[in-house]
C-alpha cells in the first residue's frame, strides 16, 4: 500500500473534520446550531424559526418540553457553563414573528398513508407527508391530538402549535376511533405508521433491523413512544420515519438507512476561553441583545485546527481531504496528458514547519505526507527544477568550498564538536568566529564542523543525495571523535535528530547557559531594545530544552521578554520556508508579513533565518548572538545571497588562519563594480555577483554580446549549469567593469 | 508548437523587437528572428532580436521578466 493510501485511511479514521458538534450530535432532532448561530447572532430571528421549524416540526411545542440535552453536551458545561440553548429556542419562538408554515402549492400524490396514533411522532410524521402532498389520515382513539405530551404543558398552547403548523394541510382528522386490527387499514392504505404511544398496541409487529422504522411486514412502519422513545425522540422518530414511508411509496424498500448518532469529534479544551454566562434580566426569557450576548459564547464547535493554524491550509482554503485528493491526482494524474497535476507547486509550498501535526487532536501529519509526496514526484521525474536547483547548488557550496571541519591542532578526540550549519556564518561570520573562539576559551578541544546538514536535499525530496550527505557527516562525526555536537542552529539540529540519532547534540544556547556567558557591551550604532517578543523558530518545535535556555538567557541577564500567541510548541514559521521562496514567492512574504504584524515589539529569535525574513519585513529583529555580542542591533538590513556565500569564505578563512594558522590564498577575483542596490535586486531572483562576473568573462572570451548604440553598454549571456544568465556592462576605461543590470531566464535557448 | 507571445498581441514583445541593439562582434544591426526555446520538456519559439551573420541573440529584461517568466511558471504548474 503506498503512502497515499495510508494517508486516505487514516483520515478516514482519525480527522474529526466533518463530525457534528456534540449539542447536534445530542439532540434527538440534531438541530444545526452552527446554522442558528449563524442568525441568532446577526439578531435574524424568522430566519432561526424556519430553520428550527424545519428541524423539529412543531417549534412552540418542542421549546417549551425539550429536556436539552445539547446542554449537557455543549462543550462550555466542562468549561464555565453551557450555551443556554433551551432559553435560546425559546427566544426565537417568542420573537420571530413570521411563524406560518410554508404553503406548497403542489398536486396531491395520489397515495394513501395512515398513521395510527396521534401523539407527537404520528403528527410529526403526517405533516411531513402532508407536505409533500400525499394522502394522509390520521386515526386516534382519543377525541384530541397530543397524546401523552399535551397533557405535559399547557393544552391551549399545544392545540394551537398543532392548528399553526396544519393550517395549509388537509389531513383526514379520524379522532376518537380506536385501531384494533391493520388488516382493514392494509387494503384502504399504501403504507402505515403505527405509533401508538408507550402504552399502546403494537398489533404484534416485529422491527426489521434491515431499515429504520421498519416493521418485518412490508409498508408498515414502527417509532415513537411505542418503540421506547421518549417525546421529544418520539416526534424526531416521525418527522425521520416520513423519509422511510416515502422511500417505500417511492422503490417499494424497506430499508432507509439508520441515521448516525453521536460525534467523534474532539476539542482541545485548554483552548477554549472562559466566558460569563448570559442570564434573563427579567428572569423569564431573553431579549434580543441577551441573545446575540449569549450565543456569542458559541465556540461553533468544529475540528478545524489544522486549518486555523497551517498559513498553507489557510491561504489556500485547503480541507485537509481537499489537499489528499489535489496532491493524489498530481501524484496519479487521471489523464495522459498529466492534466491534474495541480499541486505540484502546492506540495512545495509545505516548510516542513509541522504545526499541523502539533494542533491536531489526532496527531496527523501532514508535513510528512506533503515530504513523501515531494519525494514520489522527484522520483517520477515530475518536480520542476527551479523549485529547488538554488538550493542543491548552496548545498553543494556549504559542504564542499565552504567546508570546515577539524580538530584543533594538537587534539586527538574532540568531546564537543560546533556545528554552526550553513547560514550561521552566511548572516554574519562573527556568529561562528565569536562562538566559536568562546566555546574554545572554555573547552579548547573543541572541533570545528562547518557544512551543510543536508537539509536542501531533504526538502527537494532527493533521497539518494541525502542519504550519501548523511553517511558523508557519519563518516566526518567519527573522524572528530565522535563529539557531542553543539548546534547553531534549529533546522540542522532537527535533522541529525532525525536521521543521525546516534550523534548526541545539544544547542549553543544551552551550552551558554550552562557554561556561562556574559553579554559583551553593544558596538557603536547598535541599538537595542530593553524587552522583546520571544519568536521561537518552527524548527525548535520538538526542542524545549532550546526555547527554554534562550529565555533562561534572557531572564538571566535581565533581558525583557514577551510571549507570542503562537510560541513553543505552537511555534509558527516566519515565513523564510527554505525552499519554498522560490516555488512559492508571494506565498512566503504573505506569511513573512503576517509574523512580523503578530507583535509591536522587536522579536528576539535564534534561528538567523527567522531573523532574515523579519528584516525583509522590515520589522525590527535581533538573532540572540546580536544581542550576546552586541552587534548589529535591531535595525540591521537583509542579506543578499551575494553576501551569504563571502561571509562563509570570510569566516573559514578567518577560522584556519586564526586556529590553524593556515595561510588561505584567496582565488583573484575580476574587478566588476556593482552597486549595492543592484547587489540586492539581483539578489531577489537569486543572482550571485559570482554569476554575472562568469557571464562577464565568458562575453569577454568570446567577444560576443550585443551593443545598447545608446549607452554603449554590452548586454551578453552565459548559460551556468540550467540557468541562462544575462548581465549588462561596462569595459571602465582606467580598467575592470562596471556591472549596470542582470537577469535570468529559466527556459533554454535551443542549441545551448 | 506554441507560440510563446500568444500571436503578438504582448505590448512588451514589441517593444522588445523595437529596441535598437548591434551585434558587438559582427557590427550589424541585430533583427527580429523566430527562436526556439525549451523548458521541462515543452518546445516553444518566439521571435527575438538576432544578429543576421553570427547568430548572437538578444533578450531584453523585459521580456524575460514579462512573458518568459509567466511561460515558465504555466509550464512549472502545467
Amino acid at each position: 500500500m503506498s503512502f497515499l493510501e495510508d494517508f486516505e485511511k487514516t483520515l478516514e479514521e482519525k480527522c474529526r473534520q466533518h463530525e457534528p458538534p456534540f449539542c447536534q450530535a445530542a439532540c434527538p432532532f440534531r438541530l444545526d446550531v452552527r446554522t442558528m448561530e449563524e442568525k441568532w447572532k446577526k439578531g435574524r430571528f424568522n430566519a432561526a424559526y424556519r430553520t428550527y421549524q424545519n428541524t423539529v416540526g412543531f417549534p412552540g411545542i418542542v421549546a417549551v418540553l425539550c429536556q436539552r440535552p445539547c446542554e449537557k453536551a455543549c462543550v462550555r458545561a466542562r468549561v464555565d457553563a453551557p450555551v443556554a440553548l433551551g432559553l435560546l429556542e425559546e427566544a426565537t419562538v417568542r420573537l420571530a414573528r413570521r411563524k406560518d408554515p410554508n404553503a406548497y402549492n403542489l398536486p396531491s400524490k395520489g397515495r394513501k398513508v395512515a398513521v395510527v396514533g396521534a401523539g407527537l411522532s404520528g403528527l410529526g410524521c403526517a405533516l411531513r407527508l402532508c407536505n409533500k402532498k400525499y394522502e394522509v389520515t390520521i386515526l386516534e382513539k382519543e377525541p384530541v391530538a397530543g397524546g401523552r405530551a399535551r397533557r405535559q404543558m399547557d393544552p391551549e398552547a399545544f392545540d394551537a402549535e398543532i392548528r399553526n403548523q396544519f393550517q395549509f394541510e388537509t389531513p383526514d382528522w379520524r379522532l376518537g376511533q380506536e385501531v384494533t386490527s391493520l388488516e382493514p387499514l392494509m387494503e384502504e392504505f399504501e403504507a402505515i405508521y403505527v405509533a401508538t404511544g408507550p402504552e399502546g398496541p403494537d398489533f404484534g409487529l416485529t422491527p426489521d433491523p434491515g431499515g429504520a422504522f421498519a416493521s418485518t411486514r412490508p409498508g408498515i412502519f414502527l417509532g415513537g413512544g411505542r418503540t421506547g422513545s421518549d417525546s421529544m425522540t418520539a416526534l424526531a422518530d416521525g418527522l425521520d420515519a416520513s423519509l422511510a414511508v416515502e422511500r417505500y411509496l417511492k422503490t417499494g424498500g424497506m430499508n432507509e438507512p439508520f441515521r448516525p448518532r453521536g460525534t467523534r469529534l474532539e476539542l482541545n479544551l485548554s483552548l477554549i476561553e472562559k466566558k460569563e454566562p448570559v442570564r434573563p434580566a427579567d428572569g423569564n426569557g431573553f431579549t434580543q441583545e441577551e441573545v446575540v450576548a449569549e450565543i456569542g459564547r458559541c465556540e461553533k464547535c468544529s475540528c478545524d485546527a489544522c486549518m486555523k493554524a497551517c498559513d498553507l491550509m489557510r491561504t489556500f482554503e485547503k480541507t485537509p481531504r481537499r489537499l489528499w485528493e489535489e496532491i493524489y491526482i498530481t501524484i496519479h494524474p487521471g489523464t495522459l496528458s498529466r492534466d491534474g497535476t495541480w499541486a505540484t507547486r502546492l506540495i512545495t509550498t509545505c516548510d516542513q514547519c509541522g504545526l499541523c501535526k502539533a494542533v491536531c487532536p489526532q496527531h496527523i501529519d501532514f508535513g510528512e505526507f506533503f515530504l513523501q509526496s515531494h519525494r514520489a514526484m522527484r522520483k517520477k521525474g515530475a518536480m520542476p527544477w527551479p523549485f529547488h536547483d538554488f538550493w542543491l547548488r548552496d548545498m553543494e557550496f556549504s559542504s564542499g568550498e565552504a567546508r570546515v571541519c577539524r580538530k584543533p591542532e594538537g587534539v586527538e578526540k574532540s568531546a564537543y564538536a560546533f556545528f554552526p550549519g550553513c547560514q550561521m556564518a552566511a548572516s554574519d561570520a562573527r556568529y561562528v568566529t565569536r562562538s566559536y573562539e568562546w566555546l574554545r576559551s572554555r573547552r579548547p578541544d573543541t572541533a570545528l564542523w562547518m557544512t551543510c546538514c543536508g537539509a536542501p536535499a531533504e526538502w527537494a525530496g532527493e533521497e539518494e543525495l541525502y542519504g550519501k550527505h548523511l553517511e558523508t557527516l557519519r563518516e566526518e562525526w567519527r573522524g572528530l571523535g565522535e563529539p557531542t555536537v553543539i548546534f547553531g542552529c534549529p533546522s540542522c539540529r532537527k535533522l541529525f535528530a532525525r536521521y543521525l540519532p546516534e550523534i548526541p547534540g545539544v544547542f549553543l544556547s544551552q551550552v551558554m547557559l550552562a557554561w556561562g556567558i556574559e553579554p559583551a557591551a553593544p558596538e557603536a550604532g547598535a541599538e537595542f531594545s530593553d524587552t522583546y517578543a520571544v519568536f521561537d523558530p518552527c524548527t525548535s518545535r520538538e526542542f524545549p530544552e532550546l526555547q527554554e535556555s534562550v529565555r533562561q538567557l534572557m531572564d538571566a541577564h535581565q533581558l525583557g521578554r514577551e510571549s507570542l500567541p503562537y510560541e513553543k510548541e505552537k511555534a509558527r514559521c516566519c515565513g523564510y520556508g527554505g525552499h519554498i521562496g522560490i516555488a512559492a514567492s508571494a506565498y512566503t512574504r504573505r506569511v513573512a508579513h503576517l509574523r512580523s504584524q503578530e507583535s509591536q515589539r522587536p522579536y528576539l529569535t535564534y534561528c538567523v533565518n527567522c531573523r532574515e525574513s523579519f528584516a525583509g519585513q522590515e520589522k525590527e529583529a535581533v538573532h540572540f548572538l546580536d544581542w550576546l555580542f552586541g552587534i548589529h542591533g535591531n535595525r540591521r538590513l537583509p542579506s543578499t545571497v551575494t553576501e551569504k556565500r563571502e561571509r562563509r569564505l570570510e569566516a573559514k578563512k578567518w577560522l584556519l588562519e586564526h586556529d590553524w594558522h593556515e595561510t588561505v590564498q584567496e582565488e583573484p577575483r575580476m574587478d566588476l563594480k556593482v552597486d549595492k542596490e543592484l547587489e540586492r535586486k539581483l539578489s531577489e531572483s537569486q543572482i550571485l555577483v559570482q554569476d554575472m562576473e562568469d557571464v562577464v568573462a565568458h562575453c569577454q572570451e568570446t567577444g560576443g554580446g550585443a551593443v545598447d548604440p545608446e549607452t554603449g553598454h554590452i548586454i551578453g549571456h552565459h548559460k551556468i549549469q540550467n540557468i541562462t544568465y544575462w548581465a549588462e556592462y561596462e569595459i571602465l576605461p582606467e580598467g575592470g567593469y562596471k556591472l549596470w543590470n542582470g537577469y535570468s531566464h529559466r527556459m533554454n535557448l535551443e542549441g545551448e | 508548437m506554441p507560440e510563446i507571445d500568444g500571436g503578438g498581441r504582448d505590448q512588451r514583445l514589441k517593444e522588445a523587437l523595437e529596441k535598437r541593439v548591434i551585434c558587438r562582434r559582427c557590427r550589424v544591426e541585430m533583427e527580429p528572428k523566430k527562436t526556439f526555446f525549451d523548458y521541462l520538456g515543452h518546445n516553444f519559439h518566439t521571435e527575438v532580436l538576432c544578429c543576421p551573420q553570427c547568430g548572437e541573440v538578444f533578450i531584453p529584461e523585459k521580456l524575460v521578466n514579462g512573458r518568459m517568466a509567466q511561460v515558465e511558471q504555466e509550464l512549472e504548474d502545467k
